[in-house]
């Protein structure tokens, strides 16, 4: 028994151990699978310009505007770039922040820094700025939120220079802000424009953001994507619609070589909203071609080649070539101006009297026309007309008013029911096809003189007070009304005119202020949407501009004309509107000859 | 003083040793037992041979078979994890790759967050949710500069050995299997490797994958084959040992019938069970049994009949005889007045009646013998006296025959327990013998005795025995030449009558015999009645016999023994091949 007992053992012994024995081991050895990808070297954007760094300049002057430019680029390291500028005992006077809270405070310098040395070898810098506004993480530039004029550095040689007669600087007072000047914006930046869906979604409405240059070009999908999800600045947020509410890109969005891919989380993900999602991609990212990969949650659900979506969803219903006009003796005459072509006038002759202004657009194959005429009282009422011809019906039962501005149509996609906008008696108001003026309230209390509309029609740009609003429009239920406007920060002052030059460009008149010239002169100058960009057109105009149309539907070049001391002038070059070139003009016998006035383009 | 530890540690050491001695010692001796047990149930038991071999090769071949099978599962449930996780891992490195090719320096701040979101993409974010899958990227190549990332979060640096690593940073997609923690408990992991490449290089994309499941099912798997193994391996023993029993069984039932048998249970059957092998062989066996039963019961019936008619016939011809005899005497008495050819035939007449009647009696001796009714009347009995009685009755027939009888008897009494009438009966008869075949030469009759025994040896020097004839001298109506005429009366019975005497003593009866050299009987009987004879107080072949060639005769056995002056003398054995067993 107790041999069979033995033998039973044995058996289970070595089934046992033979079985544990083909387990899956607690370790085994390194099992190589084969070679994987190779990784290949290389840099995308060798020619980025780099902010200078402390060590570039001993002046003290230029080592505060060198420090004024150590913030721009990728916002992650711009503590850390800008810290290398502070001496390292006052580092933390500049208190550092992280992710979303990193923002740029933009400064425009009024003048030179001053510089004033002290007996110990260090010296005191201040700047005297404007503040232009806050650069968020989004890549927008908000509204200012400070208020100073002026800011003061203290320097003093760093003591570990080699160089004792000309030593390193480094700052050891400062103020807690990342100071960005207005220059380095346009130097170390790059400008971006993405588009938000009007509230009814028929029209794109551009958004304009910085983007660091340092960013290579694959991350710029990434960045545009996540601007989209995060939504518009905040000005534009009445007239635009969000996309769904927590949509966010997931992790990258990532592609080369025309193939690219964009992942999303996004709640209530329809073919209708990926449409609209894709057409704004396409004209966010205009240099891109090529597919697009949208996918929602990893699934793959549409795919858009960008070129194609942007021809067949164009972004403005701009045809054919804008077409000058003017008021010359009370009545609309085309201009002619060489290279250029002109058209007949739009508008009967029979309403074509007594014009002080008008405004014509083209909405599909019909034109609308507003005219500012002038009633025997000198009053002024307004008139609207629309028509495929020359609109011959015009409407107008309006008050009169002491003075109209110039009315300016919102280029809205139904051409039925067109809205307008002019200011009468320092008030805006709307009107439509019918001429019936409504009040438009305004969120900044004040006297309106101005009003621009831009080329998709949703924001508008005003003078109140003599500064320079602007402000996003809503059509939603054929109801005109105007979001909170933001005034953008200009040298100038006392503004008379205002008017949007390309979509993101506004051309605007007043009195320039300059260093060392103590009488204020007219001028015109451009400036972004956002304020940043403040450059002077033409100085010295001698008169207030009283007049400015621009073409918007232009890219690149600024297409403008403006009256000042009653003459009309065009750009490109600067000079006057001859009368010669006003045509259909029957010369005045022997009548004091007048001059075009009010210039205005058809488009 | 100062030795005395080590002296007590050298005590101790040796009690130790000791100590351990005694229990190896124990346990050898435990396992020689055990061994021994185990060998002799070996060697004695079928049954366990065949159902240990059964067992053994079975196990054997079970568990060949339950290994390959187990390891064919577990070699199929890793290769489809392998396969999972690899292609896992390469859309992961892809995709990984992509997100990285965005940049072009490690230092750039949002690789970071690319890292940590690609890892946790990977992953599938819930932790809960991806089945303990764990997916981290790391640099070892910018090891300041960018963070190992791990989703979910847990350490798994031990996780990744030296190797893997080294061989992951060299650019090959490798795996591993390791065992450790990730936050819980102890689990094995499939750790895969891959490098994703970069613009600035290169970075490491790890899975680590919980072989849990895996595992489990392996171990599933391997205990229902270990069970069924052991199931089936238990059931061959079993099957083995029914079988066996089948047909050990009967035999066994045949070999105690066999013995029974032989034991003289001559009734003994089998049981016979079904028309089967063994039932054959139980049928065959009884037919043999009944067979052999019938024949001895058959040749017991004639021996007895054959018997009985012997002393029948003895006593039948007893009453004759008397007559015969009492008017043979009277014609002998009266043979005087005869004729002398008639007074011859008187004389022939008187000499074979008294032939005839020692050979009836004799035959009714002998008969005696065979019904089994010989009485041993044992008394404690001085066998001097004894021997001196039958020289002495003798003498005159010595004479006769010109042989002298020498007695070589000691001097004290030789006192055994048996009956005289027979001891002096077997001694008349070999003497007679000696006498009757001395061709005139003397003859040696010696007494000698130890503490068990007593031996008489007769030794004459006629013409001795051939080889062969010491056994056929005690057979009835034996005769060494038959064409030789008997000059004495001797019945041809008396060496067999003799040897019954002896047996029934418990003694021995044995002959020597050499051609030309003469012929020695010895009696040995115990002194004690009922005692068993192990030897000789005296040797059967004497000491002045020849030896041919100077050793044994061919077949018999030589002693070797210390001589004289320290010599090794060297003859034939005492006793040997040649002794008549009678000790029954």
């Amino acid at each position: 028994m107790s041999r069979r007992l033995l033998a039973v053992l044995l058996g289970g012994v070595l089934l046992g151990t033979g079985l544990t024995g083909c387990g899956i081991p607690d370790n085994s050895g390194v099992q190589v699978d084969g070679r994987g990808p190779a990784a290949e070297s290389g840099s995308l954007n060798g020619g980025v310009v780099e902010p200078p760094t402390h060590t570039a300049s001993r002046d003290p002057k230029e080592f505060i505007l060198n420090y004024l430019q150590a913030a721009a680029g990728e916002r992650e390291q711009a503590y850390e770039r800008v810290k290398e500028f502070i001496a390292p005992g006052s580092r933390s006077l500049l208190r550092e922040k992280h992710g979303s809270e990193i923002t740029l405070t933009v400064v425009r310098l009024w003048e030179n820094p001053e510089v004033t040395p002290n007996s110990d070898g260090s010296s005191v810098v201040k700047i005297k700025v404007q503040q232009v506004g806050v650069l968020r993480t989004d890549g927008s530039l908000a509204p200012p939120v400070a208020s100073e004029t002026e800011y003061q550095f203290t320097l003093r040689p760093a003591p570990s220079s080699t160089d004792a007669d000309d030593p390193e600087l480094l700052i050891t007072d400062l103020p807690n802000v990342l100071l960005l000047n207005d220059e380095s914006l346009q130097k170390y930046y790059g400008i971006h424009t993405i588009y938000f869906w009007n509230s009814d979604q028929t029209r794109l409405v551009p958004d304009q953001r910085y983007l660091p240059s340092a960013v290579p070009g694959e991350r710029r999908v990434t960045e545009v994507v996540r601007w989209l999800a995060g939504g518009p600045s905040d000005w534009l947020a009445q007239g635009v619609i969000r996309l769904p509410d927590g949509t966010q890109l997931i992790n990258n969005a990532t592609g080369a070589n025309g193939h690219w891919e964009v992942n999303l989380n996004m709640p209530g993900a329809n073919d209708a909203r990926l449409g609209r999602l894709a057409t704004q991609l396409a004209w966010s990212l205009p240099e891109l071609d090529g597919q697009l990969d949208l996918k929602i949650q990893n699934q793959k659900r549409l795919t858009v080649d960008l070129k194609q979506e942007r021809l067949t969803h164009p972004v403005y219903l701009v045809s054919g070539n804008p077409e000058r006009f003017s008021v010359y003796d009370g009545a609309i005459h085309p201009l002619s101006l060489p290279g250029e072509v002109s058209g007949p006038v739009p508008v009967g002759p029979a309403a074509n009297k007594r014009i002080i202004s008008a405004a014509l657009s083209r909405s599909g194959d019909k034109v609308l026309a507003a005219l500012v005429v002038s009633g025997s009282d000198g009053r002024q009422r307004l008139l609207a007309g629309s028509g495929p011809g020359p609109v011959t019906v015009f409407n107008g039962g309006g008050p009169w008013y002491k003075t109209l501005g110039r009315p300016v149509w919102l280029r809205s996609l139904d051409p039925q029911h067109p809205h307008g906008l002019v200011v009468a008696g320092g008030d805006l108001y709307r009107f439509d096809g019918q001429a019936v003026m409504k009040p438009v309230s305004l969120g900044v209390p004040g006297k309106v003189t101005a009003v621009a509309a831009s080329l998709e029609g949703h924001r508008i740009a005003l003078i109140i007070d003599g500064a320079l609003y602007v402000a996003a429009v809503n059509l939603d239920g054929g109801v005109v009304t105007v979001g909170q406007p933001r005034r953008l920060v200009t040298r100038m002052s006392d503004l008379s005119a205002v008017d949007w030059g390309t979509e993101n460009q506004l051309i605007f008149a007043g009195s320039e202020e300059r260093p060392g010239i103590y009488e204020r002169r007219p001028a015109i100058y451009e400036t972004s949407v956002d304020g940043a960009l403040d450059t002077a057109l033409k100085r010295d105009i001698g008169a207030r501009v009283t007049h400015l149309a621009a073409y918007s539907g232009s890219s690149t070049d600024l297409v403008f004309m403006y009256e000042a001391n009653k003459v009309a002038y065009r750009n490109t070059p600067y000079e006057p509107i001859k009368r010669e070139q006003v045509l259909d003009v029957t010369p005045p016998a022997g009548g004091k000859a007048s001059n075009p006035t009010a210039p205005f383009f058809l488009y | 003083m100062v030795t005395s530890p080590h002296l007590f540690s050298s005590t101790a050491a040796s009690r130790r040793l000791h100590a351990a001695r005694a229990l190896w010692r124990v346990l050898a001796a435990r396992s020689a037992r055990l061994a021994a047990g185990l060998h002799q149930t070996w060697r004695r038991s079928l049954q366990v041979r065949v159902v240990t071999i059964t067992l053994v090769a079975s196990s054997l071949l079970v568990g060949g078979f339950a290994y390959l099978i187990a390891d064919k599962i577990t070699g199929i449930l890793l290769e489809n994890a392998e396969t999972d996780v690899l292609l896992r891992l390469h859309n992961g490195s892809d995709y990984a790759a992509k997100q990285f090719n965005l940049y072009s320096q490690p230092q750039e701040a949002q690789l970071q967050d690319t890292i940590d979101g690609t890892v946790n993409y990977l992953a599938g974010g819930d932790p809960a949710q991806t089945s303990g899958v764990v997916v981290a990227i790391t640099a070892d190549n910018f090891p300041r500069t960018i963070e190992p990332r791990t989703s979910p979060d847990v350490e798994i640096r031990p996780l990744i050995s030296k190797e893997l690593r080294a061989s992951v940073a060299g650019g090959n997609i490798a795996h591993q299997i390791r065992t450790g923690e990730l936050g819980g408990e102890r689990t094995k992991y499939l750790v895969y490797g891959s490098p994703v490449p970069t613009r600035f290089g290169q970075v490491e994309l790890y899975y680590l994958v919980p072989l849990a499941r895996q595992d489990a099912t392996a171990a599933d798997a391997r205990a229902t084959v270990v069970a069924t193994g052991v199931a089936l391996v238990l059931l061959l023993g079993l099957l083995a040992a029914l079988v066996t029993r089948l047909v050990v069984t009967p035999v066994r039932v045949a070999a105690r019938t066999a013995q029974r048998l032989s034991a003289g249970l001559l009734d003994q059957r089998m049981v016979v069970n079904g028309e089967d092998d063994l039932a054959l062989l139980a049928a065959s066996f009884n037919q043999m049994a009944t067979n052999l039963q019938r024949q001895i019961l058959r040749l017991e019936e004639m021996s007895r009949l054959q018997r009985r008619f012997t002393s029948d016939v003895s006593h039948e011809l007893r009453t004759p005889l008397t007559t015969v005899r009492m008017a043979a005497d009277l014609i002998f008495a009266e043979r005087d007045e005869f004729e002398p050819a008639v007074a011859r035939s008187a004389e022939l007449l008187q000499a074979e009646l008294d032939r005839f009647e020692e050979l009836l009696t004799d035959l009714l001796e002998i008969s005696r013998f065979d019904a089994g009714f010989a009485v041993l009347d044992s008394e404690p009995t001085d066998l001097v006296p004894v021997v001196h009685r039958v020289a002495e009755r003798l003498t005159s027939l010595a004479e006769r025959a010109g042989v002298t009888i020498e007695l070589d008897v000691p001097a004290t009494p030789v006192i055994a327990e048996v009956d005289p009438r027979r001891v002096e009966r077997v001694l008349r008869n070999l003497v007679g013998n000696a006498v009757e075949h001395g061709e005139g030469k003397p003859v040696l009759i010696t007494l000698g005795m130890d503490q068990s025994a007593v031996a008489i040896t007769v030794r004459d020097h006629g013409v001795g025995l051939k080889p062969g004839e010491e056994k056929l001298v005690f057979n009835r109506f034996w005769r060494a030449d038959p064409s030789r005429a008997r000059q004495t009366g001797g019945t041809g019975l008396g060496l067999s009558i003799s040897l019954e005497d002896a047996r029934l003593h418990g003694g021995w009866l044995e002959a020597w015999g050499a051609p030309g050299q003469g012929a020695q009987f010895r009696l040995t009987l115990p002194a004690r009645a009922g005692d068993r004879l192990t030897t000789s107080p005296l040797r059967l072949v004497p000491a002045d016999a020849a030896l041919p060639f100077g050793g044994p005769r061919a077949g018999g056995l030589l002693a070797i023994g210390p001589g004289s002056a320290g010599a090794l003398a060297i003859g034939p054995a005492a006793g040997g091949d040649d002794r008549a067993e009678v000790t029954s």
